[in-house]
């Protein structure tokens, strides 16, 4: 039997509970969509940070400000873990082949805090040149993930 | 986030946790600590062999930064260190001139297994292989007085001029008022004493308990505002690499670090409450038309550490003026105003780019490890809770998250 996924209003409540200071808006039930925004904190800098999700898709974040750095040349990318496009990149948290995310699992516990890991690892690369948190670069992106859930 | 302060690393905080990377960089590192403390009997015993000092060493004491746990490189380099020690003499000395004092001093120490003997204005320097410096300072004790208040020999030489003298002074009782003003930490003391030794590639146990580390007398930087003070210590080293004539003295940054000391502080708060300080009482001097003047709160009026410097008003307002600079970085930091390659240059102003690097690097592989265990969290600002703090981990006001494989394409 085909489990339902978390509906929209679960994890608005899940968020609201874990991340106060990621505030939702546009919320459309009847699409089961909505948007986070909030300033966060990992390590070094200040973040306004945009979550979008929609129900069977695939959640989206993006750093609204500060824009991103790039540094080209460096051997992961001039912006390492991202979607494109360039001049809008949205950050590759999980691996769609290790199924490390499915519509059953709660944003507040995954999508967020991989977007933390994500900015710590950005932030020490940006210092070092180095990335530090792993991952698996890849050459064209799965069909899934081309159009994401905007 | 509300961690109370016993329960969490002091250098979770990340602006605290690379500045405190930085003083580790430049401090004297565990093998050479060790070093020290070992080479101090065998000097002694080498001066007491001498006929003119048998018998005549009443005290060999370390005195400055050594005294205080606060050393760090000396000015222009990442890996030398000048240290000091007193050398209290007896009664045979006490008729002598400051010169002849210095002049058998160095006799004395011909013979010694070092590169050379170097006789200064007020010590005589011992270079190790190592390039260690120990400065040997010959003393005389005034007695009735307090606890090793001395006298000690200035003359430039090398033959006898009229503005050779004995000066006043009690390191080891300013050693002791500075103690008394920067008592453990134990918190700070333990987590510091993990990086120090995790630093200088000693074994330390990853899972170690919090209490299952030594006694606290092993302890190196007991409080956070003496790793304050090394910082301080090491801008000035910086800013003052090219320099040729005299730098805001060491002794002088101490006696302001004991006083700035207040119990709790993070560590960039430390470094900018000291600097404020500083700055403070130059304002004030400067407002007064007058030289700074610091003197030893154990020996006042006579022990003065502001005697060879600032040399002029516009002396001691340069260095206002770098610690203001000093101050607005920090602050700038603190209020994550910038991105980290842009702190990362400032950084590197302040404290030098190599051990800046070092600090990043050594950091960033932490993370790195950190990130392959499941035993991070996250503090509702979205901070990063490593294991460093794995007692604090378990509090429900952290959230963990499953394991996930970062992904994408490079562009």
């Amino acid at each position: 039997m085909v489990r339902p996924p978390l509906t929209i209003d679960e994890q608005i409540a899940d968020m609201r509970r874990w991340w106060p200071s990621m505030r939702a808006y546009d919320i459309d039930r009847d699409q089961e969509a909505a948007r986070w925004v909030g300033h966060v904190q990992p390590q070094f800098t200040s973040y306004r940070l945009e979550l979008r999700y929609r129900v069977w898709g695939n959640p989206e974040v993006r750093v609204l400000s500060p824009s991103l750095v790039r540094q080209p040349g460096n051997p992961e990318g001039a912006l390492p873990h991202v979607y494109p496009p360039m001049d809008d990149p949205t950050l590759c948290l999980f691996d769609p082949a290790a199924y490390e995310w499915h519509p059953h699992l709660r944003i507040a516990e995954t999508i967020l805090p991989w977007s933390f890991k994500w900015l710590a690892c950005y932030e020490f690369w940006l210092m070092t040149g180095r990335w530090v948190g792993g991952g698996r670069h890849v050459d064209l992106l799965p069909r899934s993930l081309s159009g994401l859930t905007r | 986030m509300t961690i109370p302060f016993t329960d969490l690393d002091p250098f979770q905080d990340p602006l605290d946790s690379i500045l405190a990377e930085v003083a580790l960089s430049v401090q004297l590192p565990p093998s050479l600590h060790k070093k020290t403390r070992s080479r101090f009997a065998p000097l002694r015993e080498h001066l007491e062999a001498h006929p003119d000092f048998k018998d005549h060493i009443e005290w060999f004491y370390p005195q400055g930064s050594m005294a205080i746990d606060a050393t760090i490189s000396t000015r222009g380099t990442d890996d030398e260190y000048d240290l000091d020690v007193v050398a209290q003499l007896g009664d045979r000395f006490r008729t002598m001139a400051p010169l002849d004092i210095l002049l058998a001093l160095e006799q004395a120490l011909q013979g010694y297994p070092v590169a050379a003997i170097i006789r200064q204005t007020r010590c005589v320097t011992i270079p190790y292989a190592d390039r260690m410096h120990i400065d040997v300072t010959p003393a005389l004790r005034d007695y009735g007085t307090p606890d090793r208040q001395s006298r000690i020999t200035h003359a430039k030489g090398p033959t006898a001029s009229t503005d050779d003298r004995l000066v006043d002074m009690n390191a080891f009782g300013f050693a002791e008022w500075y103690r008394s003003r920067t008592p453990v930490e134990v918190p700070f003391a333990k987590a510091f004493h993990r990086r120090w030794l995790d630093h200088g590639g000693m074994e330390v146990r990853a899972d170690a308990e919090v209490d299952d580390v030594p006694d606290q007398t092993d302890f190196i930087v007991k409080n956070t505002m003496t790793l304050a003070l090394q910082l301080v210590k090491r801008y000035r080293n910086i800013r003052y690499a090219n320099y040729a004539g005299r730098i805001p003295p060491s002794v002088m940054l101490s006696c302001f670090a004991g006083y700035a000391a207040a119990p709790r502080l993070g560590l960039a708060e430390a470094v900018i409450r000291l600097s404020n300080a500083i700055i403070l009482e130059i304002e004030a001097a400067s407002r007064a038309a007058q030289l700074l003047y610091v003197d030893n709160p154990a020996h006042p009026g006579r022990d003065v550490f502001t005697d060879r410097w600032p040399a002029s008003i516009a002396q001691q307002n340069e260095f206002a003026m770098h610690l203001r600079d000093l101050v607005h970085s920090l602050e700038k930091m603190r209020k994550r105003q910038l991105a980290p390659n842009q702190m990362m240059d400032e950084l590197r102003r302040s404290f030098g780019d190599r051990v800046v690097t070092k600090a990043a690097d050594n950091m960033a592989t932490r993370l790195g490890a950190a990130l392959e265990t499941p035993r991070q969290g996250f503090a509702r600002s979205g901070a990063l809770i490593l294991p460093a703090a794995a007692p604090a981990i378990a509090r429900p006001s952290l959230v963990t998250a499953k394991p996930n494989t970062f992904f994408g394409v490079k562009i």
